[in-house]
């Protein structure tokens, strides 16, 4: 067995108040490194061990202070400049809506900046291969007695003398502690494959939940200013509907507005007999009809009427709206005509509504009596 | 320990010049005022108004710390208890304050007017709540009912010196658990009635909170730089140390936190909500120069105490303790102008003898109750029994 | 009657118990296999929890068109938890912090517990905002960070404070608590002959030592933490609170709201420790760890928090009247008299007149009826918010828009289900970490700090 390290030298108390007088008696023998062990503060003892009071409060005020300035920044920036937007009549930058976020920061990034700089930076937390672990002693000071610590290192360190002053002062179970001999030939290798595979898996799987949370979980599809829609276009198929068309047939026994079934289908006389046109002759009615008749008429009846359109030589020709016959039919035998078509001439049904072609009757018959007036016209 | 282990005081006479300097300020004062209502007798009753609040404000603010001592049990401040207590004695002087306020009481609120009232529907249906016969009604209960506890509350305090019968600090418990309720209702109907009733179309519900905070922090500020003074001097009992300034500046520290917390959250909601009945009330505090003393009192009242007494040294040290309560009570003489003047002055800040006048009379007033009360009474509850506990009191 | 004595300190812990009898007792339950009592409850809070589990899958299935929130009340169930649980929250912050900067000794026996309560409170409070957007995946985008969009969230938003509030507030709470367990769990370490247990605590203690050198910057921290958590307590119930009164909503919009919401946090969370705490008490024999005084101090912070909401009721209702806002005035004449009269009867009766026993000194210090009172202050403080959301909702500027909320059967699921999600931790934390602070409660034993007679 190799020699022990030594550490330094332990002793026990029963009470608050001899543990207090050997702490003075330490500090004024100046003894540097020395620690006392009690299961829960004791109050006095920082000024019987002459400590400095902490300077943790610096941390707070420093770390509190500089994150509340960065909160302002960073919310002048984002709402004053990279994304500017009025709401509530409020100005861009309003600062007393900001007073609770500033708060929660400094308070949020100043306690767990004071908590971490005490842990990690004043005690040098966590640290579980202290040589005082796995002893008796500390097995006391953990539930009921109050321990004191001289340590090696200590300037004015010398066994004997230190077992003689834990005995004046009236300590029991006075007993050395050594280093912990793993501890000390334990080095820590950076390069070590487990540490290293740690490292790897632990990069692997930050990185893999943050690409996940942003562009999976959180994702916003970029703006498009609508340019792509979730519907259908005219004439696309739909894999909704079971015959895979997109656009689909009124449902059956139904009747779109203005497209009442024709009674007379295939009875020119009895049409020009029995229907009348509803629409009375205004402006309106007119300007409706000369629009749907320059529209779907004039294309081979020409915008008089005559026949005088690029249709005109070619055969048949299309025939001009006043001749007698025409002249002398009934307006419902012209609805008829519309309705029903005529020799080469379409049903004009499914692009005019009834009222639409009533309009355009009307303004055929403006035609005719264009070319053919009265006398009491001229007057 | 059971035999009470009586502290080392010795009673001694406080110095000449206080009552001479007293006498001085409250002859000036006096002289000021009574030229102030001969010349201006509107603006007079004004800053009679704010003399009247800030007064009740101590006072009050006082009782309230002593009743808070017995109920809670705190033994800290059990040897300087008789500080507030003495403070508390201003609640004696208020009915007299208010004389020359209701012999111009028709200049101050609006609402006192028949003719505007009649014009004005909102004012109408205040009416029942707002009039003068119940105004003075209730303004005469109030100052009643403190001064009722005040001579409950004092008299077993000073009864104890005597006998040291501990059944005395019992009583006086209970007599403060009573008073509780009592000081939360009337706090709040005095801010409504003196304060938020010269804009009587403004209505807060914070309000009477916000005086109350005010007035703990001015009982407190006053309190502690007597206590400072006497303390440094001797003339309190031996063994007051850095133990209890640090609780005294902490309670000073913690109420400046408690006014701020509440001054802000008035601001904030009626900033957000922008309701022009209640914004207007801040817009005024907004024009001409009252912008510069609006936002001053942000710094004055809050920023400068606050890092005045931020770290733990500075509520130990008596010379720093001092100068920061000083500074707040001035802030609360600043807070009471800013809630009551600009009612009176609607261009800006008004500043002159006569404002001087009232605050060297109220200094004087105080200095002079003081120093009678000290005359007759022991400065240490000599014979309460927690004072040797509130002697020994470490953090 | 008996006499007080005045001259002499009241002992925190009764009858000087030896240090070493206090870990004995207080690790007990960590150290011994849970009872029958045990499994019967926890199997109580776990079915509970069922249904929480039930609730929240029928409301993210089918939406939350499941709930009775429709027009007008577009807030109800959901926020009324979530105030709720913020505010039972508070208790354990205040008595952990304001009243360890009061210097409160008696604080001491409850203190552990009470933070445990508030990190479990504020994890239940959580669920509800994260829940009520019905999308919970997407709870991400409540928090300002760099995006696709290049858009970012609305810091005038009342909403966008509490996510920094609540969030702030957990974290705070947890690191306060962790904190104050660190030298429990190097006692733990101790103790324990256990391998996986001792490697347990040895890595939660940190390899903590108990040294002076250690305990005088770990005061420093303490008090620091609590200087922060006490006015971090305020903010947070004041942002909530905001989340109503800087709108212009009547009934919501009053400058009274932060101190009154605060107030009223503090008051529910104080009976809702008291009702835990007893039980507690009663099964882990800490009779004379947490003594009748600790109760009867703490139902006078009822008696004065109660009387504080009491008195915010009042004081709402006259300015409301004394405003001459006709809207105002018909808020809280319909809150009274309405059709949610009875919510508010319920609230009044349960708040503000029950607490008023506590001015009797046999109630303050009777176990079983303490007990009752805080259960009704509990209920109270949940018809409190209830009202306030509600009544204020369902009658707003609009006459012809006024409607009746119905929670339905899923709103029941989630609220009885956030009680269970809260007591199946509460009976983990139990069994799981030492509900009394051993370091604190050892240090204000009598004799347990040295007598001063040398200064």
């Amino acid at each position: 067995m190799s020699e022990k390290i030594l550490y330094g030298y332990t002793g026990l108390f029963d009470s608050p108040d001899s543990i207090t007088h050997a702490a003075e008696k330490a500090a004024s023998k100046g003894y540097k490194k020395f620690d006392v062990h009690t299961p829960y503060p004791l109050h006095g003892m920082n000024k019987a061990m002459k400590l400095p009071t902490s300077k943790l409060g610096y941390v707070s005020l420093v770390v509190g202070l500089s994150s509340a300035l960065a909160a302002v920044l960073a919310m002048f920036w984002i709402s004053a400049k990279d994304y500017p937007i009025v709401i509530g009549g409020k100005p861009l930058f309003s600062f007393p809506a900001y007073v609770p976020v500033i708060f929660e920061v400094t308070v949020l990034s100043a306690s767990i900046a004071t908590v971490l700089t005490m842990l990690l930076i004043f005690f040098k937390l966590p640290n579980n291969g202290h040589p005082l672990h796995g002893t008796e002693y500390m097995k006391n000071v953990a539930v009921d007695k109050y321990g004191i610590l001289i340590q090696a290192e200590d300037e004015k360190f010398n066994e004997a003398d230190v077992k003689k002053f834990l005995e004046e002062c009236g300590a029991v179970n006075i007993s050395p502690v050594y280093f912990d001999e793993e501890e000390i030939n334990h080095k820590h290798k950076i390069l070590e494959p487990k540490f290293i595979g740690f490292l790897l898996l632990t990069a692997l799987f930050t990185s893999g939940i943050s690409y996940l949370t942003l562009n999976k979980l959180l994702y916003l599809p970029p703006f498009d200013w609508m340019m792509e829609q979730e519907k259908l276009n005219p004439q696309s198929t739909s894999t909704i509907f079971a015959d895979g068309f997109g656009m689909r047939k009124p449902v059956e026994g139904t009747v779109a507005r203005g497209y009442l079934p024709y009674a007379f289908k295939g009875q020119p006389e009895a049409a020009g007999e029995n229907l009348v046109n509803p629409l009375p002759v205004s402006k309106s009615v007119l300007e409706l009809g000369q629009k749907k008749f320059d529209v779907y008429c004039s294309p081979c009846h020409g915008y008089h009427g005559e026949g005088e359109s690029r249709l005109r030589g070619q055969f048949p020709n299309p025939p001009s709206l006043h001749s007698e016959k025409v002249r002398t039919w009934s307006d419902g035998r012209i609805f008829h005509v519309i309705t029903d078509g005529q020799n080469i001439m379409p049903s004009y049904s499914t692009q005019l509504t009834a009222e639409e072609k009533w309009a355009a009757v009307h303004y055929i018959r403006v035609l005719q009596r264009a070319l053919n007036a009265k006398e009491s016209d001229l007057q | 320990m059971s035999s009470i282990h009586n502290a080392e005081y010795q009673k001694r006479e406080l110095p000449k010049k206080i009552q001479t300097i007293g006498l001085i300020l409250f002859g000036v004062g006096l002289l000021a005022v009574i030229l102030g209502y001969v010349q201006d007798s509107t603006r007079a009753a004004f800053n009679n108004i704010i003399l009247y609040v800030f007064l009740a404000s101590i006072g009050l603010g006082s009782l309230f710390l002593v009743a808070v001592e017995y109920l809670s049990g705190a033994v800290w401040s059990t040897p300087f208890r008789r500080i507030p207590e003495f403070l508390s004695a201003l609640l004696i002087v208020l009915p007299f304050v208010l004389i020359p306020v209701f012999s111009n009481m028709s200049h101050i609120f609006h609402w006192m007017h028949p003719e505007v009232v009649s014009a004005d529907k909102i004012l109408q249906s205040k009416a029942p709540y707002l009039n003068s016969t119940f105004f003075i009604i209730r303004t005469a209960a109030f100052i009643f009912l403190w001064l009722v506890f005040y001579f409950f509350i004092i008299k077993n305090s000073k009864k104890q010196d005597a006998s040291g019968d501990q059944s005395l600090t019992k009583k006086n418990i209970k007599i403060s658990a009573v008073f509780m309720p009592v000081f939360a209702i009337t706090i709040s109907f005095t801010a409504i009635d003196w304060l938020m009733s010269l804009e009587p179309h403004w209505f807060s519900t914070i309000l009477g909170v916000y005086y109350f905070s005010g007035s703990v922090l001015a009982g407190l500020a006053a309190a502690t730089i007597i206590i400072v003074m006497l303390n440094e001097n001797g003339y309190l009992v031996n063994g007051l140390n850095s133990n209890h300034y640090y609780s005294l500046g902490a309670l000073l520290f913690a109420f400046t936190n408690f006014w701020a917390y509440i001054a802000f959250s008035q601001f904030m909601l009626i900033w957000y909500a922008n309701l022009p009945e209640e914004t207007f009330w801040f817009l005024q505090r907004w024009e001409g120069t009252w912008i510069i003393f609006t936002i001053g009192l942000i710094f004055v009242r809050f920023v400068i105490p606050y890092f005045g007494l931020l770290s733990q040294p500075s509520k130990m040290n008596p010379k720093r303790l001092l100068v920061m309560s000083c500074w707040i009570l001035f802030a609360h003489w600043y807070d009471m102008y800013w809630l009551a003047m600009p009612n009176y002055s609607k261009d800006g800040v008004l500043f002159g003898w006569i404002e001087l006048g009232f605050v060297l009379f109220a200094i004087g007033l105080v200095m002079l109750l003081f120093n009678q009360l000290a005359k007759k009474n022991n400065l240490v509850a000599i014979k309460d029994p927690k004072l040797q506990r509130g002697i020994d009191f470490r953090l | 009657m008996s006499v007080v004595d005045y001259t002499k300190e009241l002992s925190v812990i009764e009858g000087k118990p030896p240090l070493r009898s206090l870990d004995d007792l207080i690790s007990k339950p960590l150290e011994t296999k849970p009872d029958k009592k045990f499994y019967i409850a926890l199997s109580i809070t776990l079915s509970m929890l069922g249904l929480f589990v039930i609730g929240l899958g029928l409301t993210f299935w089918y939406g939350i068109g499941m709930w009775g929130n429709n027009n007008p009340v577009g807030w109800a169930f959901d926020i009324v938890n979530f105030v709720f649980w913020v505010g039972i929250g508070h208790a354990g912050t205040l008595i952990s912090a304001i009243l360890f900067l009061f210097r409160q000794k008696w604080r001491t026996g409850i203190a552990r517990f009470a933070e445990g309560m508030t990190i479990f409170a504020v994890m239940t409070a959580m669920l509800f905002p994260l829940i009520h957007v019905g999308r919970p995946w997407l709870d991400g985008w409540l928090l300002p960070y760099p995006n696709q969009h290049g858009i970012w969230t609305n810091f005038t938003s009342p909403l966008l404070w509490d996510v920094f509030a609540v969030s702030t507030y957990f974290t705070v709470s947890l690191i306060f608590w962790y904190v104050g367990l660190i030298p429990d769990f190097a006692v733990l370490r101790e103790r324990t002959s256990g391998k996986v247990k001792k490697l347990t605590y040895s890595i939660f203690s940190l390899g903590w030592r108990f040294s002076n050198r250690h305990w005088n910057h770990y005061e420093m921290v303490y008090l620091i933490l609590a200087g922060f958590a006490t006015p971090l307590v305020l903010s947070v119930h004041t942002i909530v609170s905001f989340d109503f009164a800087v709108s212009i909503m009547p009934g919501w919009h009053t400058t009274i709201f932060p101190p009154y919401f605060v107030a009223g946090a503090v008051f529910s969370g104080f009976a809702m420790v008291q009702n835990v705490l007893l039980i507690i008490r009663k099964i882990f024999n800490y009779e004379h760890i947490i003594t009748v005084d600790t109760l009867d101090k703490m139902n006078k912070i009822m008696l004065v928090t109660g009387s504080m909401v009491g008195y915010a009721y009042a004081m709402e209702f006259f300015i409301a009247w004394y405003s001459g806002v006709e809207a105002e005035q018909f808020t809280f004449v319909n809150r009274a008299f309405g059709p949610y009269a009875w919510a508010y009867w319920i609230m009044v009766s349960c708040n503000v007149i029950s607490p008023q026993l506590f001015w009797i000194k046999k109630i303050r210090r009777s176990v079983p009826v303490m007990f009752v009172i805080a259960v009704f202050v509990n209920v109270g403080m949940w018809f409190e918010r209830f009202v306030i959301v509600v009544s204020s909702l369902s009658r707003d500027y609009l006459p012809s828009s006024w409607a009746y909320y119905k929670p339905t059967y899923v709103d029941f699921m989630i609220l009885i289900g956030s009680f269970g999600f809260f007591f199946t931790f509460i009976l983990l934390f139990t069994k799981a970490l030492p509900v009394v602070s051993l370091a604190e409660v050892k240090a204000v034993v009598d004799g347990a700090q040295p007598s001063h007679k040398d200064h």
